[in-house]
């Protein structure tokens, strides 16, 4: 409470209510960002609602916003800086926290980042949560300014996003792909919830899928557990773990090669099918250009890709280009698709081969290739089916391949970004009516291929960077497909570092919330690279797992403390997607923060400004809000968070809407236009269904890889994708003889949503959020009863003790456990102790990655039974 | 007029935010919920079937809650809504024993949410005005109606799952789905007529 | 479990047992039940016996059933505006019943054994009418109060009345067994067939109720039985009712031909605890009719 409020509480008598009003802002508990209105009386948040004027939630919220209110009043959270006085760190062990001032906080934060600084800037490394992914903005310039490339979101990205974003970043330039609920007509899920309570825009997608179903949408979901999405669904097929490609490309099999159901012309005008490979997998090029080469049919000779020729461009044959059998892309993914036969998949994925016959048929039928629609007065292609697939197909070693297998599928058919097909999150928009902001498109790239017009990050997925020796401790320059790397906390994180010859050792982290030791694997591996660091700074809500290993805590602001001038954008990242309107809201501070607690952010820019690094980051915020003009920060002056918000907006909307404005109106929308969402009619781009560029992309790493002796198979960067198992798929011993999988949980959001004691109560009373699921002849077959203890334990010895939910819902051979909770710490009384900690299973090491984008590999090969010690 | 519900469980996918914004509408004490969310399977694998129920206070028409009510604390309000009086209520919890569909919960105390280390200020704004040892439920947002806005579960509901209106009026929304999806109660047979319609999954 | 543990974990479950009735401070009521019962039982056996004793204890263990009934409540100090729903409200008629029983009851009492006789005799006469009327309600509304629970599909039964008033007989017959015991007066021999036909009733109404919950197709009926029968409830039902309250009797009536007022008196206890778990454990066994869609939709 601010002075003035607390001079006015004295003033004011006993029931009369002095102050009423709703406050619109955003929501943080998941990183969905949905706009909400906050209703406070005499100072007191008494309530949390949707803000109607804004799409992002229409009004709506998911049970986890409506309870922001015992995250704001929690009285466990951390109210001053913190210094622990235990030199010892350990799982266990307290840390002795002692309070002390901020002056003292900073003035040791920063004579430390002062000598890092000094040595190698490349020793700091930044850590984030997800939950705060669009807010951590300030994050990055900061490790830009210091000079350090050690930047990552912990658990996020190697479990969520490495695969998913990478892939539908090259065919569909967003950070992830959605039916296009208002018209599609059979949608095939494979391991995702869009529009059952989380992945990206999670609460704007409910309705939009409800809508979707009131009108008939079929659809089919490939999960190994009948949760969120399959309960939904019009048919659940269960999957064994991690063999989602297997059942893709078996699909796509059939439409191409039984069914002969394909979308020629999409093909043709809109991908790199046409694009003629050499018998070494690369594209024939022409000499003098270096472009690609297709094959024109009207002149029977060849032509750059980019000739008008393209048009009459083959899609199938062989022919002779410099003396070598060349074959365009499509043909070739013909001939490697043949060996994905329903037969073979059913070995593997445990679905009936007729099965899977059947649902290539329906999604082939259902694509109603080459009808129209008009849409607004034009006339477009209409493909009203989509495949999509995010953390569940995507969480495994073979998780490019798993991606690409999928979204194949949508591109066989031609149903990408067309009404009623798979659509990317906005990947096109042309800005406010008045302004033209933000303005951003795809573009040509190298090869004739597409680049993302937005992202989340500054290196994009295509074109891939040129792989190069590792100046960062995650490697990810090796791996230019990935964007954050399990190494930042593995197991084997210094042998590689050894290997690699890394100049430099991580020695100062400072962290934004995430939860590491929880979100990432076993935990042992996640402690003993923490413990490794000099000294870990955290600013974070709650003391946690993670905070044992911290020296200095600081107390952040929530996020209804906070401003924040860019909740949702990039649109991209979670912006309902499909025709509707933009809306750009808002975050502000609707209390202000108690007690010591501070905007991490602003502390960031203190850090900087102290540092003298005022220009380096200021030039950085500049560039990552795409500040210009009048609105670009000044190199010389300091701001703060607030300040930057007024630019950013400014800049996006006029000077006459800065942040004032905002924060009066919340959110300002206007129309999307036709050309926005259904751009791939619109635009001149193609993208890869053949991705020539892994072979070159392959052997570079390859070479890298060689010389640190790290092994390297080409079978992970061949241009079409293949079905290749996991670690848990060629487990030897038969004891082990289920997968063990997580899954979001509707009503909790990752990791710490455990510690708010509405959502804990609503979590204790569902059947499943706290529970093993297994299914119910599997624990019979093996003594258990209902709600029996047990232990889930894999081949390395790894073991989760919980309580079992026996189910008919989910696959004889799954493990599925929720979230990602079994929390320890005492200092979170209420999360503690509940649900399972499904991580502690897994293994981080670089065998257990996907040597393509850095993916860990999230399932693992258990056996289940009575947890004896539990039983008395 | 007779108030009444449509929750179309088609277009509900189980998100509990019912149970929540319920919740945080009334600040209803630990363990009490005037909204919930009911979860079930039906069938065997693989042809089961989750289903997701949420329930409250069906508004009955001939409520067994205000048949067996001593006091009256359990009566009809206006518009067919069912309601408790807390200064009537003497907590003999026989409403809790004839409601069919377990809709009622008994307010034992001041419990908060944090335990030991004491009420919020939410708590302290919201909570504290019930009356203890009396029994609570649903009155369709009596304070919300009043202000012309619907039901905070309806209003809120993500998948616009809720419907509200009045079910005498056929022309209202809630008359309409009924009619055009054969809309069903809840334990028709416990004849207490349900005000609360369903619309099948 | 505390309370709030339990009621999470209740509400997990696919079968929320009742807890209001029965445990904790819902004891009382159970308590209360079971003494209001015995009070009505011994009040109108006793003036069909004319055992003046008799009358005083069921008036006492009446005004003990009341206290306890109050003890129950929420909000006892409001307990007198139970009586605006005697309209359909067995709860309310039951509050009337007791209290014309305590206020009858007392004047009768008071004044028979003032025995002023003259104009008194009239009043004394109402109130005894009135005490008469009041006892019966009494014997006659807790069953129906459970009928009337139609959330709890085993208590919802029709028999539950006819058992709960067969209770009553059955705790005054048992009452009076020992107050004769204690009074050193030698108990008429038909309370021990009439405890005898008693017992059969509500064994029989037992039976039946039980077969009936089983066989009605509802599962929590069923579930209620199995609790009962194989389940939480199985000690108390086995050991309190079926030992307590008839094996232990029967073998004392069966021991020998005579019947001493002690074997009498010790008979009266062990049936009447048999009740009291009787009642518990039906009370118990209740659970919420489970919220499903209905099959045909
Ligand atoms: N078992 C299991 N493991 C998982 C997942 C899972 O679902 N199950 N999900 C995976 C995925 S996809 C991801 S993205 C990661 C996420 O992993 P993390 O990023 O580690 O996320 P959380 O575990 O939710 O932890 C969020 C942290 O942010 C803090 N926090 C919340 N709001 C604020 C704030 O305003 N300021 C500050 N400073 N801190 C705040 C919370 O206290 C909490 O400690 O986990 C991954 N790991
Ligand atoms: N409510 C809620 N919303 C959230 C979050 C949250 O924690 N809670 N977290 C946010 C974050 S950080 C992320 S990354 C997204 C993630 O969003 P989702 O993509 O929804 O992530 P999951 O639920 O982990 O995985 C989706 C499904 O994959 C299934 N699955 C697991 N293994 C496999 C497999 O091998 N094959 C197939 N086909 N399916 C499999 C799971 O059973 C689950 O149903 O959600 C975001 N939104
Ligand atoms: S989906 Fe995420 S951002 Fe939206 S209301 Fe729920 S927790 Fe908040
Ligand atoms: S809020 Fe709506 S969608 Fe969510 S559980 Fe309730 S009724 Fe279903
Ligand atoms: S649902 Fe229950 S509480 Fe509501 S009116 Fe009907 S009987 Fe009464
Ligand atoms: S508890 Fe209150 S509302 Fe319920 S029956 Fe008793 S007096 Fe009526
Ligand atoms: S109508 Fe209001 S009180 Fe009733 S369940 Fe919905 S939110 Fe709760
Ligand atoms: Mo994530």
């Amino acid at each position: 409470m601010k002075m003035e409020d607390v001079g006015a509480l004295k003033q004011h008598k006993e029931g009369e209510i002095w102050e009423d009003k709703w406050i619109p802002s955003a929501c943080t508990i998941c990183y969905g960002g949905c706009s909400i209105l906050v209703h406070k009386v005499n100072g007191t948040v008494v309530k949390i609602e949707g803000n109607p004027k804004s799409p992002v939630g229409s009004g709506r919220l998911c049970a986890k916003g409506i309870s922001g209110i015992m995250f704001l009043y929690d009285p466990h959270r951390v109210n001053t800086p913190l210094r622990r006085t235990n030199p010892v760190k350990g799982i266990g062990v307290d840390p002795g926290w002692k309070p002390i001032s901020w002056d003292e906080a900073m003035d040791e934060i920063v004579t430390r980042l002062e000598k890092v600084r000094a040595e190698d800037p490349r020793q700091l490394v930044l850590q984030v949560t997800t939950t705060l992914a669009p807010s951590s903005l300030v994050f990055f310039p900061f490790g830009w300014a210091f000079g350090t490339p050690n930047m990552w979101v912990a658990g996020g990205g190697v479990h969520c996003g490495n695969g998913a974003h990478a892939s539908s970043g090259v065919t569909h330039a967003s950070w992830s792909i959605v039916p296009d609920f208002k018209h599609c007509n059979y949608a095939i899920y494979f391991g995702a919830s869009k529009g059952h309570g989380a992945g990206h825009a999670a609460t704007p997608n409910i309705s939009l899928a409800a809508d979707a179903r009131e009108r008939g949408m079929r659809m089919v979901v490939v999960d190994p557990m009948c949760n969120f999405a399959a309960a939904k669904a019009n048919e659940w097929v269960p999957i064994r773990v991690g063999t989602d490609a297997a059942l893709a490309l078996a699909m796509a099999n059939c439409l191409v090669n039984d069914l002969k159901i394909y979308d020629a012309e999409y093909l043709r005008d809109r991908t790199n099918a046409i694009y003629l490979t050499r018998p070494n997998g690369k594209y024939a090029r022409d000499p003098a250009s270096g472009k690609p080469l297709i094959w024109d049919t009207q002149s029977a000779s060849v032509k750059p890709h980019d000739d008008p020729a393209a048009r009459n461009a083959a899609l199938e044959g062989e022919y002779l280009v410099d003396g070598e059998l060349c074959q365009p892309g499509f043909a070739r993914m013909k001939a490697q698709l043949r060996k994905y036969t329903p037969a073979h998949a059913e070995k593997i994925t445990g679905i009936a081969a007729a099965t899977i016959e059947r649902l290539a048929r329906e999604f082939g039928e259902a694509a109603r290739i080459g009808s129209t629609i008009v849409i607004d007065g034009v006339t477009l292609p209409y493909r009203p089916v989509s495949a999509i697939f995010f953390r569940g197909a995507q969480g495994h070693k073979n998780s490019m391949y798993n991606c690409f297998a999928i979204d194949l599928l949508n591109h066989i058919v031609g149903a990408a970004d067309v009404v009623g097909g798979t659509l990317g999150f906005n990947p096109v928009c042309h800005g406010h009516p008045d302004t033209g902001k933000p303005y951003y498109t795809p573009k040509v790239d190298r090869d004739g291929l597409m680049a993302t017009g937005a992202w989340m990050l500054p290196h994009v997925p295509y074109p891939p960077a040129d792989p190069r020796k590792p100046d960062s401790i995650g490697l990810i320059e090796v791996f230019p497909l990935s964007h954050v790397s399990p190494l930042m906390a593995s197991s084997d994180q210094e042998h590689w570092w050894k290997q690699f010859k890394l100049p430099y050792r991580p020695k100062f982290m400072l962290n934004y919330g995430a939860n590491s030791v929880m979100s990432v694997g076993n935990k042992e591996a996640v402690v003993e690279s923490l413990k490794s660091y000099d000294f870990i700074a955290s600013f974070d809500l709650f003391l946690n797992e993670f905070s044992d290993f911290a020296d200095i805590i600081l107390p952040d602001a929530s996020y209804l403390e906070v401003v924040d001038p860019r909740p949702n954008f990039p649109f991209i990242f979670n912006h309902p997607a499909g025709q509707g309107e933009w809306g750009w809201p808002i975050r502000q501070p609707v209390v202000e923060p108690t007690h010591e607690r501070r905007s991490a952010r602003d502390v960031m820019l203190q850090i900087a400004y102290r540092l003298g690094l005022g220009p380096e980051i200021n030039m950085g915020v500049n560039a990552y809000y795409g500040l210009d003009g009048e609105q670009m920060l000044d190199p010389d002056k300091t701001y703060t968070i607030e300040d930057i918000s007024d630019h950013e907006l400014k800049h996006k909307f006029g000077p006459e809407r800065g942040l004032e404005w905002f924060k009066e109106h919340g959110v300002i929308t206007w129309p999307k236009r036709v050309e926005e969402v259904y751009w791939r009619t619109f635009l001149d781009v193609r993208i890869p269904i053949y991705h020539e560029y892994l072979i070159e992309l392959g052997e570079q790493t390859g070479k890298i890889c060689q010389e640190a002796d790290m092994s390297y198979d080409p079978a992970y960067y061949g241009p079409l994708p293949e079905w290749l198992p996991c670690h848990a798929h060629e487990e030897q011993d038969g004891s082990f003889d289920l997968f063990a999988f997580y899954y979001r949980d509707a009503i909790q959001a990752n990791g710490f949503t455990m510690e708010n004691p509405w959502i804990d109560e609503m979590a204790r009373i569902d059947p499943f959020s706290y529970r093993i699921a297994v299914n119910a002849d599997t624990g019979r077959r093996k003594g258990l009863k209902d709600n029996d203890v047990i232990y889930v334990e894999t081949a390395t010895g790894r073991r989760v003790t919980g309580r079992v939910k026996l189910t008919e819902g989910i696959h004889p051979e799954g493990v599925g456990i929720a979230a990602c909770a079994g929390h320890w710490s005492k200092h979170q009384p209420i999360a503690q102790g509940k649900g399972v900690f499904f991580n502690d299973l897994l293994e981080i090491d670089f065998a257990h990655t996907s040597p393509v984008n850095l993916n860990l590999d999230l399932c693992a090969k258990v056996k289940v039974g009575r947890h004896e010690a539990a039983a008395t | 007029m007779r108030l009444g519900m449509v929750i179309d469980l088609k277009r509900c996918m189980g998100c509990y935010g019912c149970q929540m914004s319920c919740k945080a509408e009334h600040g209803t004490p630990p363990g009490v919920f005037f909204s919930r969310l009911l979860k079930r399977e039906e069938g065997r694998y693989p042809t089961v079937r989750q289903i997701l129920l949420p329930v409250l206070c069906n508004h009955c028409s001939d409520a067994p809650c205000v048949e067996v009510c001593p006091t009256g604390a359990s009566h009809y309000a206006e518009h067919g809504v069912v309601d408790i009086d807390p200064e009537l209520c003497v907590g003999c919890r026989s409403c809790m024993m004839a409601c069919p569909y377990s809709n009622r919960y008994f307010n034992v105390d001041q419990r908060n949410y944090f335990g030991d280390a004491g009420p919020t200020p939410y708590e302290e704004m919201r909570s504290a005005r019930h009356t203890e040892s009396t029994v609570m439920k649903c009155n369709f947002c009596k304070d919300r109606r009043a202000e012309g806005k619907d039901p905070a579960c309806v209003a809120n509901c993500a998948a616009k799952a809720r419907f509200f209106g009045d079910l005498e009026d056929p022309t209202s929304i809630v008359s309409q789905l009924i009619k055009d999806r054969s809309g069903f109660v809840l334990h028709p047979e416990s004849g207490a007529n349900p005000n609360v319609y369903y619309l099948a999954p | 479990m505390n309370r709030y543990d339990q009621l999470i974990t209740d509400l997990g479950s696919d079968y929320r047992p009742q807890r209001e009735w029965g445990e904790g401070r819902g004891l009382l009521l159970v308590i209360g039940h079971f003494l209001v019962g015995v009070a009505g039982g011994t009040w109108l056996l006793s003036s069909i016996y004319g055992i003046t004793a008799g009358l005083v204890v069921a008036y006492l263990l009446g005004g003990l059933g009341g206290i306890t009934h109050l003890m129950f409540l929420g909000h006892p100090e409001v307990a007198f505006k139970m009586m605006r729903n005697v309209r359909t409200s067995w709860v309310s008629r039951g509050f009337v019943g007791l209290s014309l029983f305590l206020l009858g009851g007392g004047v009768y009492l008071a004044l028979m054994l003032a025995s002023l006789g003259g104009p008194w005799r009239a009043i004394e006469l109402l109130a005894q009418i009135v005490a008469m009327l009041g006892a019966l309600t009494v014997i006659g509304y807790m069953g129906f109060c459970y009928t009337a629970s139609k959330a709890i599909p085993y208590w919802h039964s029709p028999l539950h009345p006819a058992l709960y008033i067969a209770y009553a007989v059955r705790g005054g017959v048992a009452a009076l067994l020992v107050i004769s015991a204690a009074t050193g007066t030698t108990a008429n021999a038909s309370l021990l067939q009439l405890w005898i036909a008693m017992s059969v009733l509500i064994t029989l109404f037992f039976v039946f109720e039980t077969q009936g919950a089983w066989t009605s197709g509802n599962i929590a009926a069923r579930w209620s039985v199995r609790d009962v029968l194989s389940g939480r409830l199985a000690i108390s039902f086995y050991g309190g009712t079926l030992a307590m309250g008839l094996i232990v009797p029967v073998l004392l009536l069966v021991s020998s031909a005579e019947h001493p007022p002690v074997i009498m008196a010790l008979i009266g206890i062990a049936s009447a605890a048999g009740d009291f778990f009787m009642k518990l454990t039906t009370v118990k066994a209740g659970v919420y009719l489970p919220l499903v869609l209905p099959s045909r939709r």
